[in-house]
């Protein structure tokens, strides 16, 4: 494996910020295995997203601003990554690991007969050869896993493992040709957004989770959002929020749900049981806010402040607006 | 309709984790071997289908729910879980030489099994709770040369057609794919049946085949030979050790202690 390659996740224009994380690490691996660090972006919207790429250390942004990436499901995306790759030759390649991520890593590995791993916090090469560091059984075990008989390497990154480094170095643009002689089956017929969903919970730099102890949907427009949009980060939940039916299961947090690791989870009437845990304890810092001083985040968390959420929560807003008018 | 869920065995996620320093390996023993929960959902979604297609008008032949598994032939006991929850039949794929497969070997070695066994759909999970890769169900559907309709929290199949509402980081999309398919689920399907007592007494008369990886007859190789990823070392997690625990007076002190502390950590 010598060249790296990077697939861009973006939507409504806007790049996924783990995308520059991914580009940071490309341009190391390939430094050190001695190839090329190449981006790959697809779809609407790909040609208007290349400048923005070259303010990150890349060799080649390939794209290809084709419809067909959009109207069917993964299948034209997967063509366009695996054509990269081929001419790229033997490579490793780079995914976020978010729902796309994941699907096409699990698409590529068997197009390229490749050598996965999956939800990646560190990668070192060694000799010519590459192991990926990840967290497993719930974060109980940390493994490094080498890659081995395999032209191609495919890695899902946990986002915010990572530090993005800006620097281009005069990146190259090339249009990837459109794959000859394929039709798609699985067509998108119409995308729902879903207002109270959130963009990027995995990687948002700071997390407020809402549990049980909000006490119902209402609480999490009126009290965390406004304490997310201080911070510039995200909403998250615990199952029995999202159980309720207060939020989506989007915004779940924990073993089945989304794994995140921002450098601030502020966890705001939520017990901490092992099964929500598991998806926030890489956080950099850790804050609980309980009205119960021997719940389990205690055990774990940075600061347990016990109190009443809805007397701290609009107070800690306020004081973190004011912050920021300040600076 | 014949319906496939293809589901993985891990160690429980509630049970200590400890590594032998000696041998660099997990401690199994002690350790219970569960259904991954991702895969719970799958089978319910696969149940739902099947009565859904039952209680359709001009249903032609009913619907079958048959339970996937590579694993150890330990794995029966917790398939018979699976068939107490309602499905009709279990395949299991098990033999020494898949052991160390890694994803692409599971993959591989997976999709030829399925292609024995026959399928109009197969449903999985949309992770496993060991791994927490997810590179499974996409790599399986491009083995079985299928659709991959993956994250789908509502299946519906008509006219020989499926659509299935797959979730996004920001809502969902409506897709649709000709049959035969893949189809991963989320939690949003439905929350796993408890298994019945009848469920439970019916299971102990449903079969579980056995499939070994001769009668594969694959043509490269799987398990820790053919497996392209070798787990070279395994380390314990840092330890996050207890923190602060302060009582708030109010509110307004609850939220200063707060703001000083991650003022201190240069988080404002
Ligand atoms: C197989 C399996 C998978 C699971 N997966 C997940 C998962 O992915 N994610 C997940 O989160 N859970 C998961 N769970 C569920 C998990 O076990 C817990 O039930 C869940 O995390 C509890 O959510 P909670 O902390 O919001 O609720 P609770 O445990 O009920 O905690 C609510 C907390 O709010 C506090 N509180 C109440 N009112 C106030 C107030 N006014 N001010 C301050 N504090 C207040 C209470 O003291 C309490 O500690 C899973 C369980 C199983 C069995």
């Amino acid at each position: 494996m010598k060249n790296v390659i990077v697939f861009v996740e973006h939507s409504g224009g806007q790049t996924r910020k783990v995308t520059f994380e991914l580009a940071t690490q490309a341009r190391r691996l390939a430094d050190a295995l001695g190839g090329e660090a190449r981006a790959v972006v697809l779809g609407a919207g790909a040609q208007a997203l290349v400048e923005q790429l070259k303010a990150y250390p890349l060799d080649v942004i390939a794209y290809a601003e084709d419809p067909d990436v959009d109207t069917f499901l993964l299948d034209p995306a997967v063509d366009y990554l695996v054509a990269v790759a081929q001419s790229a030759g033997p490579s490793v390649v780079l995914l976020p690991n978010t729902m796309l991520g994941r699907d096409l890593a699990g698409r590529l590995t068997a197009r390229l007969g490749a050598a996965m791993a999956g939800d990646v916090t560190g990668i070192e090469v060694d000799g010519g050869s590459v192991a990926c560091v990840s967290p497993k059984l719930g974060g109980k075990v940390v493994t490094t896993c080498a890659f081995k008989n395999a032209d191609y390497g495919v890695v899902t990154i946990r986002p915010n493992s990572f530090t993005a480094t800006a620097g281009g170095t005069g990146a190259r643009t090339a249009q990837i040709e459109k794959p000859a002689g394929k039709s798609y089956a699985m067509v998108v017929e119409r995308n729902v957004e879903e207002a109270s969903s959130e963009l990027g919970l995995e990687e948002a730099p700071v997390v407020i989770a809402g549990g049980r102890g909000m006490g119902g949907p209402e609480p999490f427009t009126s009290l965390l959002k406004p304490l997310a949009n201080a911070f510039g980060g995200a909403v998250g939940a615990s199952r029995a929020a999202a159980d309720a039916g207060w939020v989506p299961y989007g915004l779940q947090i924990g073993q089945t749900g989304k794994t995140v690791s921002p450098q601030l989870y502020i966890g705001v009437g939520i017990s901490g049981a092992i099964q929500h845990k598991v998806g926030m304890q890489t956080a950099g810092t850790i804050v609980a806010v309980n009205k119960d001083g021997t719940v389990p985040m205690g055990d774990f968390a940075d600061l347990l402040v016990v109190g009443d959420l809805f007397t701290i929560v609009p107070e800690l807003t306020k004081l973190v607006e004011r912050a920021k008018a300040q600076a | 309709m014949k319906i496939v869920v293809a589901v993985k065995l891990v160690p429980d996620a509630n049970a200590e984790k400890r590594i032998d320093s000696e041998t660099k390996r997990l401690v199994r023993t002690g350790v219970e071997t569960v259904l991954n929960p991702f895969d719970e959902y799958a089978i319910e979604g696969a149940l739902q289908l099947k009565e859904r297609l039952a209680a359709a008008p001009g249903s032609a032949e009913p619907a079958t729910v048959t339970v996937f598994s590579m694993a150890p032939e330990s794995a029966r006991e917790v398939l018979r879980k699976a068939l107490a929850m309602g499905a009709d039949d279990a395949v299991l794929l098990t033999d020494a030489g898949l052991q160390g497969s890694d994803v692409w070997a599971t993959a591989y070695a997976v999709a030829a099994a399925l292609k024995k066994v026959g399928f109009d759909l197969v449903v999985t999970g949309g992770l496993a709770d060991d791994g927490n890769t997810g590179g499974v169900p996409g790599a399986l559907a491009e083995y079985l040369g299928v659709p991959g309709l993956t994250n789908a929290r509502a299946i519906e199949v008509a006219d020989g057609k499926l659509k299935v509402q797959r979730e996004t980081d920001t809502g969902y999309q409506v897709v649709t794919g000709p049959m035969p398919a893949l189809v991963s689920v989320t939690m949003a399907i439905g929350e796993p049946r408890y298994a019945s007592l009848k469920g439970i007494m019916g299971a102990k008369k449903k079969t579980i085949t056995t499939i070994s990886l001769a009668e594969l007859g694959l043509d490269r190789a799987v398990g820790s030979d053919g497996a392209k990823t070798e787990v070279r070392e395994l380390a314990a997690p840092p330890v996050r050790g207890k923190g602060r625990i302060v009582e708030a007076s109010d509110g307004a002190q609850g939220a200063q202690v707060i703001f000083d502390y991650l003022k201190e950590k240069k988080l404002v």
